[in-house]
């Protein structure tokens, strides 16, 4: 990502929905995208858990990424970003499999952003990958951690619906309407 | 592998323990049979039974199992001094147990002395060269610290000598679609489906690594794969197909141009797009429309 000072903003709730997500599956490696509406600078945008099996297949993640598409696009959102979570917690890297799909998002949306979980410390911070690293995004809320803790202690993880429950399960809803009501 | 009702049965048993319905024990033996990773729920519960002296003692000899049990639970839940209690206690009973000792090793492992659990494992192994559980506790010690070429080294000599063991197969197979070794996974799934021909999840796989390698021969082979999902799980599987329609559409965009009758007949796309779209009007009927509008962005003009 070439100079300027892009900054990332994410709603409370999409960053809860990504840690959740991640939560629900400890033993391995999950990935989602990032919404944005290009014409205006709300916050108000979901993200969507991918997957937690098989992260480097094809063709769960073309289905995943039509389907978003064809929703969105009435919508007039895009694809903004891609969050990948490690199998492996002390894992800081970008795997290949994250970094191809983050380069085939890039190529349509060059603003877009690769987001790596990083759990080292106890803060569960996001660290932004990519040329410039540290951290350029900026949470909305600043009390979404509070707010994340609560759901944690409640167990919330265990409602978050991504797309590899959704393609083995078609009742699941892979939107999460109900996840913060 | 667990099935759909295996996993339902499951789930009904930990809601009414979670509920003080009790069932404690059969979930925790339920657990072990299907081998599955709830290892919150089995330290909470397995630690119910084993502080209350009564329900310990009605356990009889299963109660060492129920030890071993939590032992590993707490492990993975990093409890250490829950682990190395359920251990202790285990020693005493049985010193000198290969078993125990397994127990050991593992929890320098989860304590991430990885030096320490690799010594540990290869001293059981001079023992017993042919103990199983050790050998994938290797495997499991170079994936934690990230090694994942060890671990493909020592899966593929564990398979050597145990080339009947599925599971590892399947391991192997997603330690190579992890790391984008195409190849090397299909070569897993085709062991797989060699071995186990009426498992659907391997066709699925297959056909799943190969649309992903590409080219007009693998999608040709992956929409066969797709096909004979279908036909093993009746028709059920949404994944395949839908994997049926992205082939033909990949196939189509491939063949463009050439002579018409080399290309594949469209029947098979047009009844998985309407198995599909029974499907979701079916049970996820708010989908409907999403469904239909990324099965037209799929179908190809020829």
């Amino acid at each position: 990502m070439a100079g300027g000072e892009l900054k990332y903003d994410m709603s409370q709730n999409a960053y809860i929905k990504l840690v959740l997500h991640a939560l629900k599956h400890r033993s391995s490696a999950v990935n989602g995208v990032l919404l944005v509406d290009p014409t205006t600078t709300s916050s108000r945008l979901p993200t969507l858990s991918l997957f937690h099996n098989h992260l480097g297949l094809l063709p769960p993640l073309e289905i995943s990424l039509i389907m978003i598409e064809e929703y969105y696009i009435a919508q007039g959102l895009g694809i903004v970003g891609y969050f990948h979570a490690n199998e492996r917690f002390d894992d800081a890297e970008l795997d290949n499999v994250a970094k191809n799909i983050g380069d085939h998002i890039y190529r349509y949306f060059p603003q877009a952003a690769i987001l790596l979980l990083y759990t080292r410390d106890a803060s569960k911070n996001w660290k932004l990958a990519g040329s410039d690293g540290g951290s350029r995004l900026i949470l909305k809320e600043p009390a979404a951690n509070i707010v994340l803790l609560d759901f944690i202690s409640s167990q919330k993880w265990q409602d978050v619906v991504d797309f590899d429950d959704h393609l083995d399960d078609i009742t699941k809803d892979w939107l999460n309407p109900d996840l913060f009501k | 592998m667990v099935t759909k009702t295996e996993e339902t049965q499951l789930n009904r048993l930990e809601g009414q323990v979670e509920n003080g319905g009790g069932g404690a024990w059969d979930y925790l033996c339920f657990v072990r049979k299907l081998k599955v990773r709830r290892s919150d729920k089995v330290l909470k519960y397995g630690l119910s039974i084993l502080n209350d002296p009564k329900k310990r003692s009605s356990l009889g000899p299963e109660e060492w199992t129920l030890y071993e049990q939590v032992a590993i639970a707490a492990m993975d839940c990093q409890c250490f001094d829950v682990a190395k209690d359920c251990i202790n206690v285990l020693q005493k009973r049985f010193p000198e147990s290969k078993r125990v000792g397994r127990l050991e090793g593992m929890l320098l492992e989860a304590k991430g002395s990885w030096t320490e659990a690799e010594k540990a494992y290869l001293s059981l192994l001079e023992d017993n060269p042919l103990d199983q559980v050790i050998h994938k506790r290797r495997v499991a010690l170079a994936k934690a610290q990230g090694n994942m070429s060890g671990a493909i080294e020592f899966i593929n000599k564990y398979l050597e000598t145990f080339m009947a063991d599925s599971d590892t197969w399947r391991e192997l197979a997603e330690i190579y679609v992890s790391l984008q070794m195409y190849k090397q996974a299909a070569f897993c799934y085709e062991e797989l489906i060699l071995a186990q021909p009426t498992v659907p999840l391997y066709h699925l796989a297959y056909a799943d690594v190969l649309y992903t390698l590409g080219g007009l021969e693998n999608l040709q082979a992956a929409k066969k794969y797709y096909s004979s999902t279908i036909e093993l799980t009746g028709g059920k599987n949404t994944r395949a197909l839908f994997g049926i329609c992205l082939c033909t559409s990949a196939i189509a965009q491939l063949t463009k141009g050439r002579n018409k009758e080399e290309k594949d007949s469209p029947d098979l796309q047009s009844l998985a797009t309407a198995a599909l779209e029974k499907d979701y009007k079916q049970r996820a009927s708010d989908k409907v429309s999403v469904l239909g509008s990324a099965l037209k962005s799929l179908k190809v003009s020829s």
